[in-house]
């Protein structure tokens, strides 16, 4: 069995985003319940939140767009660039730890303490543009992780994968002239659903042409169609890119009981991705597989997917 | 939403005694399909594609088969030769709306735009009216389509920006289908969120039928009795 880490911290609760959004605080307590009640708490290693530093935030943020965010969080104002982006004066610490729990589970994984992980955070990062929040999101985890990787701990090559119903706009935008980060996206299409961008043509800017990379699921289409285009996309992609470190935006909106999206992934077609997902890790990623959460709403589908999840990665 | 907010002010002209290579090279180094052709006072006389080029010489052809006499004759080509004199020109007053039905009608790809006295002010091509339409779509901003059916009649809008608006969403746009079935019509608002539950929700409780993704369609093709 696998060394497994759990971020998760009651800290992380404290961005709230008011009366009827779908990006509560209770997502985490429901996806902590399904772990707990499983009988998988004792299995995982629990990781707490710590704050990141800001000189991480700055490899893929501007400075001028931290202070901007600090600033609207702290003058009290319910909403930053969005209407969508609802929070209140604890947001901008809780993305600072939410940024920090993830690089903390990087450096684990990397000193060896720990194999793979989950981490359970919010505000999720995936829409988050070097100067925009978008979609729920402020800070993009997964690309202050790509980046922190990288300076500190040597990586060249690292693989990202996005399995969030919605297409990651701000990963991509980020990376996609780097050729040293690959990223995966399979998502509902974008002229059906938020935020428009991941279509199919996109493939990456510049010198980071051919690694970018994204499959377009129509409404209503689920676990096969899944299958169908991981196997026919990221497989040979990530083959031929041998990540060393896999980091998953972990999304469980496609869920066909969440209704944010209208694509019918089940709860099985969910653990295919994953097991698919660890198995690529194994391959060509010593098992370094760091899985970060991004979107998912539907409360009483949470538990047994979170719990899924990590049960696969326990198993590497 | 006159033309001249949309077009290409910077235009690119070529002489009318260059060469029909030179035009070929411009077009090619500028990603251009076409040049007008102005005399020494900025009156345009004519314009050139990159169709009227290919017609004209068939440069693999040339290249790879064609008699020295040949491609020495074709060297010697002018712009003047092959170009369209006095070609459709729209004014600096003619509207997108104007500029799309022209197109579809003449079945051209770019307009020289002249002022009164046929002076050269800019060119208008598709890929304009295309960025034209993007905008208007709205899809260069983040946000989602929601597909509503509704009966054909006053106020039906209303109601529905009335919704949209208390549940504090933005809108980017909203298109409305002309050919549906009959009596109905299909409305796409494009919402500037990524929260459509309670919205969509909110639409169904009054009445409205939220249209299957997988049917919507901005342009179908009346079908014939």
């Amino acid at each position: 069995m696998k060394k497994t880490g759990y971020l998760h911290d009651s800290m992380y609760l404290l961005h709230d985003t008011g009366p009827y959004h779908p990006e509560m605080a209770d997502r985490l307590t429901a996806i902590y319940k399904g772990i707990e009640k499983a009988g998988l708490l004792d299995q995982l290693t629990l990781i707490p939140a710590i704050r990141a530093d800001i000189k991480w935030i700055e490899t893929v943020h501007t400075s001028e767009y931290i202070r901007r965010f600090e600033e609207v969080c702290l003058s009290g104002n319910r909403t930053f660039d969005y209407p969508d982006n609802q929070m209140c004066t604890d947001t901008y610490e809780t993305a600072f730890l939410a940024a920090g729990g993830v690089l903390d589970v990087c450096r684990r994984v990397m000193t060896g303490e720990i194999d793979n992980a989950f981490c359970a955070v919010r505000p999720p990062g995936h829409h988050a543009e070097q100067n925009e929040a978008m979609g729920f999101c402020y800070l993009n985890n997964v690309a202050i992780a790509t980046r922190y990787l990288q300076m500190e701990h040597g990586i060249k090559r690292v693989g990202v994968v996005d399995f969030d119903v919605h297409h990651g706009n701000g990963t991509q935008h980020i990376f996609e002239k780097d050729p040293t980060v690959f990223y995966y996206s399979i998502h509902q299409h974008p002229s059906f659903t938020f935020p428009g961008t991941g279509r199919e043509f996109e493939k990456g800017e510049d010198e980071g042409q051919g690694y970018t990379l994204n499959s377009v699921v129509l409404p209503g289409q689920g676990d096969d169609v899944y299958q169908k285009m991981i196997q026919r996309d990221l497989l040979p992609a990530f083959e031929r890119f041998k990540p060393e470190i896999i980091l998953v935006s972990t999304g469980f909106d496609g869920h066909m009981d969440d209704d944010m999206s209208d694509v019918n992934l089940t709860t099985k077609g969910y653990s295919w991705i994953m097991e698919t997902i660890v198995k690529l890790g194994g391959l060509y990623a010593k098992g370094r597989v760091i899985s970060v959460l991004e979107g998912g709403y539907c409360l009483d589908r949470l538990g047994e997917l979170a719990e899924n999840h990590v049960r696969i990665l326990l198993n590497g | 939403m006159f033309v001249s907010q949309s077009m290409v002010s910077k235009v690119i002209t070529i002489d009318k005694d260059a060469s029909v290579f030179e035009a070929q090279e411009k077009m090619a180094s500028n990603g251009i399909r076409h040049l007008p052709i102005v005399n020494s006072e900025d009156i345009l006389i004519g314009i050139i594609t990159d169709r009227d080029i290919r017609s004209t010489m068939p440069y693999r052809l040339i290249k790879e088969t064609g008699s020295a006499k040949e491609r020495e004759k074709l060297a010697g080509l002018k712009v003047k030769d092959i170009m369209t004199q006095d070609p459709q020109t729209i004014d600096l007053t003619y509207t997108i709306q104007d500029a799309l039905l022209m197109i579809q009608k003449k079945k051209v790809g770019a307009f020289p735009v002249v002022d009164d006295n046929g002076k050269l002010k800019g060119i208008l091509s598709i890929r304009d009216l295309l960025r034209a339409f993007i905008n208007v779509l709205g899809i260069g901003e983040p946000g989602t389509l929601v597909g509503i059916e509704v009966t054909e009649r006053v106020g039906q809008l209303k109601k529905i920006v009335d919704a949209v608006t208390e549940e504090n969403i933005s809108l980017g746009s909203v298109l409305v289908a002309r050919t549906w079935d009959e009596g109905k019509r299909a409305v796409f608002p494009y919402l500037l969120t990524n929260n459509v539950v309670r919205i969509k929700k909110k639409l169904s409780d009054l009445g409205y039928k939220l249209i299957d993704p997988m049917k919507w369609s901005l342009d179908r093709i009346p079908k014939k009795p």
